[in-house]
């Protein structure tokens, strides 16, 4: 190793051993005049004679040094130069090489740069594994949402937090250029950006000021829309951006990697804690963040926030006492809902490569088998084991490399293909090549070397080189060679349990798309048009608001009905409530709860949700009214009873108490994967941020978007239009992750019964070529065709059955981690098992015919002439 | 270019390396020793000229079978010293009884005669 470290020195730096070389030399033209000066000669005579015979000094130096870097990697050059050689003489054994582990490598580093992106990288932040998530929990409601008056007294009062802080989003329409542009704006607690641990790449930060009521309005923009709107030009810096009826001066640009916790943030303004309305301590709206001194663990941060509450419960008993406070580390908030799905693509990846690898294994066992002359040869001319073996192992490696470094370039498209394919995944930006993906690559050209180049290199040089000498291209009579069968069954095996896989994936997928949602989604638009929470304090105007804009939705010519509503039908999302029934409920019946929705009059009507019972809530009404489903009606009020009680929301103080109008239809509310639950829909909105407007449509209702857009920025130009799509993007888009899972193990899966089936054809050609003689004379002794494409049909046949039993058996723990992503379909799915091996054997078949065919056309005489 | 004797014979290839094991088997000497120690045993029979003798320093000592070291000469300057290392010790053996079989080879093909007098 020292040795190696002086030779590599010595070839980086000639500088010093030039040094050392011209000095020896220059010693030895020294002692060469003295000595000549001894025998008589003049001191001029004597140096200009010991130069001469010296010869051309530089060459001398040239020639040495080189001398010191060749030995030392003249053993791996004659390897490479070996190697690159013998691959020459057989390019498409080495295309075909390279291409199975470029395609085994790539796909293996894309998903890695994924998993590296998304799982293993820390957030964009300084010490960010110190950021975590901040709720408000309480028993009755799911809503994290903090109150402005209890952040600002867990940020008092904790005494493990660097600082806690929070913030909440609605979409608003600028409205200084010529038509409003929404922006999404996230208004936030004072110390947000201490808490992310950044400043602004231009500008600067909120002042003590600017966070106080009533003091001037600054915001703060995002790199993307500094660049979209002022071109990245330092000049933005004091601009006014004019939001709704306020003007805000631009103060400062967030980096690029502030992309949290919602990643479209265009701009962010303070929501001060001291404005009027944010004293009461029920009214939430803050996410909270916050940053955990050095050294301190989420626990204990949750167990001093829990002495901080109770400190609080004793204060203000009324609403605090019900309350806890919980805490997330922010990354596993972020990432922890995609990490089993990433692992388990990367796992069917990882045996993709292995299968790749043992293709490749196949195949270079033939191939040192075919080569069993050339190495008896090096062995007689005295070349040892280890040294052919390792020429060997240095092909394999140079064609890993190879394949490593297109893999390479396939990791850095996929970035892109993530992007398509999912781009809900979080943190999917952040995706793309690294030196991490890099040495990633690496390593797995050199694990594939070793995994496919160790035991063909140690195989193939076992033979004793007499034999081999002697039987040199007289092909023995059926050289069996089960090894290479085994690796072919391997391959096999894991394309089994990879369809196996993706076969259950693809139904689940399947009956998702069948699934009856209780709606029908067909012919929907849907939009979103832009509003602030400061509108909601006007509840009659805003209630007005939301009416107009239906009404003229309505009017669109093309358009059937309209209506809005929160959460979009059959996109997943709960919001389960408690009900109280003011009729009075005797204490022995269970506990009314029941998944709640907010939605306009008409969403029954557009959405084509069946009224089974009473009637429809009318357009307008003085008393508040709700619709519930059937599920609902029959869980708790034995049907039709549920009509004309009155529910009310004992825990929250935002729902009035509302009469049941009628009873409608089960739909999918929490996503089509869930079945229905009992559901209420409370009846009537008002204008907010969060709305989604839904129009039915005759025709294809994209072809109306135009007009809408038009016609809403006739009555409302202040508001901003957008997300114009059809209902069934969203609901495609809801499973986005689950397509993304079963696309990539569709293709893996399909790229390993392709890679096991080229797996089979090159080892039963390999068998038809070697044992041709063996054919040869059987024809001649009288053998039909038909037995010999039987006999190698029926060996194909022999191992990918073994292969197929094998596979079943890894499918079987493999589906139970893919039991959690299965909908609608069980882990033993009869159909895709049997579908599974049925494609197989087809594969199979269609892999062994050829060669077997190939075999029965043997010309007997031919093998036998030229014996 | 060379002026010097007629019966000057040319080094057979592979030699030059038992020569300059063979030299320091006598103990650590630098380059121009070596030459003239080689030259003047031969009684100037060979001489090792520099454009082969220090690639051929060097490649031996990447071998392992030499080692080098800056010391002082006789004469009191700084010189570049090599010296036999044990790996080379045992190759100096093998060639040095490879080099006697050929020898003893090339002396039967060329001298039947002598051969068969003793």
């Amino acid at each position: 190793m020292r040795r190696w470290l002086g030779r590599l020195r010595n070839a980086v730096r000639p500088g010093r051993l030039g040094r050392d070389l011209e000095r020896e030399l220059r010693f030895h033209v020294a002692e060469r005049i003295e000595e000549l000066r001894d025998a008589g000669m003049s001191a001029e005579d004597a140096a200009r004679v010991a130069r001469r015979q010296f010869g051309n000094y530089t060459a001398q130096v040239e020639r040495t040094r080189d001398m010191d870097i060749a030995e030392g990697l003249d053993a791996t050059l004659r390897n490479v130069r070996l190697s690159l050689r013998a691959l020459a003489k057989s390019p498409g054994f080495s295309m075909t090489v390279v291409l199975t582990l470029a395609l085994g490598i790539g796909a293996n580093s894309a998903v890695f740069s994924a998993i590296n992106a998304v799982l293993l990288r820390p957030l964009p932040f300084p010490n960010s594994d110190r950021i975590v998530s901040v709720a408000q929990m309480q028993a009755k409601t799911p809503q994290p949402h903090i109150a402005p008056a209890r952040l600002e007294d867990w940020n008092r009062m904790n005494h493990t937090f660097q600082a806690i802080s929070g913030y909440y989003t609605q979409d608003d329409s600028e409205l200084s250029g010529d038509l409003p542009e929404k922006l999404t704006h996230a208004l936030v607690a004072p110390r947000f950006l201490e808490v992310w641990g950044i400043a602004p790449q231009i500008g600067r930060d909120f002042s003590p000021e600017e966070e106080h009521y009533g003091g001037p309005n600054a915001v703060l923009i995002s790199d993307r829309y500094w660049r979209r709107r002022f071109g990245a030009s330092p000049d933005a810096i004091g601009n006014t951006l004019r939001l709704g009826q306020t003007s805000y001066t631009v103060i400062g640009v967030m980096p690029a990697s502030m992309a949290f916790v919602q990643r479209n943030v265009d701009l962010w303004s303070v929501s001060a804690p001291d404005f009027p309305y944010a004293r009461s301590r029920d009214l939430t709206w803050f996410l909270g963040v916050g940053r955990l001194k050095a050294g301190v663990t989420p626990a204990q941060a949750r167990a001093d926030l829990a002495t901080v509450q109770a400190a609080l419960a004793r204060q203000y008993p009324k609403p605090d006492a019900e309350i806890r406070a919980g805490i997330e580390p922010l990354k596993e908030r972020t990432v922890g809902g995609v990490r089993e799905s990433l692992w388990v693509v990367f796992g069917s990846v990882t045996l993709l490569l292995l299968i790749a690898c043992t293709n490749i294994a196949a195949l270079l066992l033939s191939r040192a088998a075919s080569r069993q002359h050339e190495i008896a040869v090096r062995f007689s001319l005295g070349a040892s084991r280890a040294s052919v073996a390792a020429q060997l192992v240095t092909e394999v490696f140079l064609l890993a490399l190879a394949g490593a470094g297109v893999g390479l370039g396939l990791a850095a498209a996929a970035a892109r293909v993530f992007q398509v394919l999912a781009k809900d995944l979080p943190r999917v930006e952040e995706i793309g090549l690294d030196w991490r993906i890099v040495a990633y690559s690496l390593i797995c050209a050199v694990a594939a070397t070793l995994a496919c180049g160790l035991v063909p290199a140690i195989a193939g040089t076992r033979r004793s080189l007499a034999g081999s000498l002697a039987s040199a291209g007289r092909s023995q009579v059926s050289g069996r060679r089960p090894a290479q069968f085994v690796l072919v069954g391997v391959q096999v095996a894991l394309a089994v349990t990879l369809l196996a896989g993706a076969g259950l994936l693809l139904r689940s997928f399947q009956a998702l798309g069948r699934v009856a949602g209780g709606f029908d989604a067909d012919h929907v638009l849907t939009f979103r048009i832009s509003a602030s929470w400061g509108e909601t304090g006007d509840l009659k105007r805003s209630g007005q608001t939301v009416k107009r804009i239906l009404e003229a939705v309505a009017a669109v010519p093309g358009v059937e009905s309209s209506a809005a509503t929160f959460l979009l039908p059959g996109v997943p999302g709960t919001f389960p409530v408690e009900l109280s029934v003011a009729e009075g409920r005797a204490e022995s019946e269970p506990k009314i709860v029941a998944e709640s929705r907010i939605g306009s009059a008409g969403l029954f009507a557009t959405m084509r949700i069946p009224l089974l019972a009473g009637e429809m809530c009318p357009q307008e009404s003085n008393t508040p009214g709700m619709m519930v489903n059937r599920l609902f009606a029959n869980a708790y009020f034995g049907g039709a009873g549920a009509i004309g009680k009155h529910l009310g929301q004992p825990s929250s103080p935002y729902f009035p108490t509302a009469v049941v109008r009628g009873i409608v239809g089960d739909e999918r509310e929490r996503g089509l994967d869930h079945e229905p639950v009992p559901a209420i829909y409370y009846c009537g909105l008002i204008m907010q941020p969060g709305l989604y407007f839904l129009a039915r449509t005759h025709g294809n209702p994209m072809a109306l978007g135009e007009s809408v857009r038009r016609k809403l920025h006739e009555i409302e130009p202040g508001r901003s239009v957008y997300e114009i799509s059809p209902l069934t993007a969203h609901l495609s888009d809801a499973f986005a992750e689950n397509r993304l899972r079963t696309v990539l193990l569709t293709f893996f899966a399909l790229t390993a019964i392709a890679l096991a089936s080229v797996g089979l054809y090159g080892t039963l050609s390999y068998q038809v070529n070697v044992r041709q003689r063996e054919v040869g004379l059987r024809l001649a002794l009288g053998a039909l065709r038909a037995q010999i494409v039987r006999q190698f049909l029926a060996q194909g046949m022999r191992v990918s059955l073994a292969g197929c039993a094998a596979g079943l058996g890894l499918a079987g723990a493999f589906t139970k981690v893919l039991a959690g992503m299965l909908f609608g379909v069980s882990p033993w799915d009869a159909i895709t098992m049997t579908g599974v091996i049925a494609l197989v054997m087809a594969v199979s078949i269609a892999a062994s015919l050829l060669p077997a065919a190939r075999a029965a056309r043997v010309e007997p005489m031919q093998v036998l002439r030229e014996e | 270019m060379r002026n010097d004797a007629p019966s000057r014979v040319e080094l057979l290839q592979g030699t030059l390396d038992l020569l300059i094991l063979r030299t320091l088997l006598a103990g650590p000497a630098h380059g121009h020793a070596i030459a003239k120690h080689i030259q003047r045993t031969s009684e100037d029979l060979l001489q090792v000229e520099t454009g082969s003798l220090y690639p051929a320093l060097h490649r031996l000592e990447a071998k392992g079978w030499i080692a080098a070291s800056w010391e002082l000469s006789s004469k009191g300057k700084r010189a570049r010293f090599y010296r036999l290392t044990t790996a080379g010790r045992r190759q100096h053996a093998a060639e040095q009884s490879k080099w006697d079989a050929f020898a003893r080879a090339m002396a039967l093909i060329l001298n039947p005669a002598d051969q068969e007098a003793p």
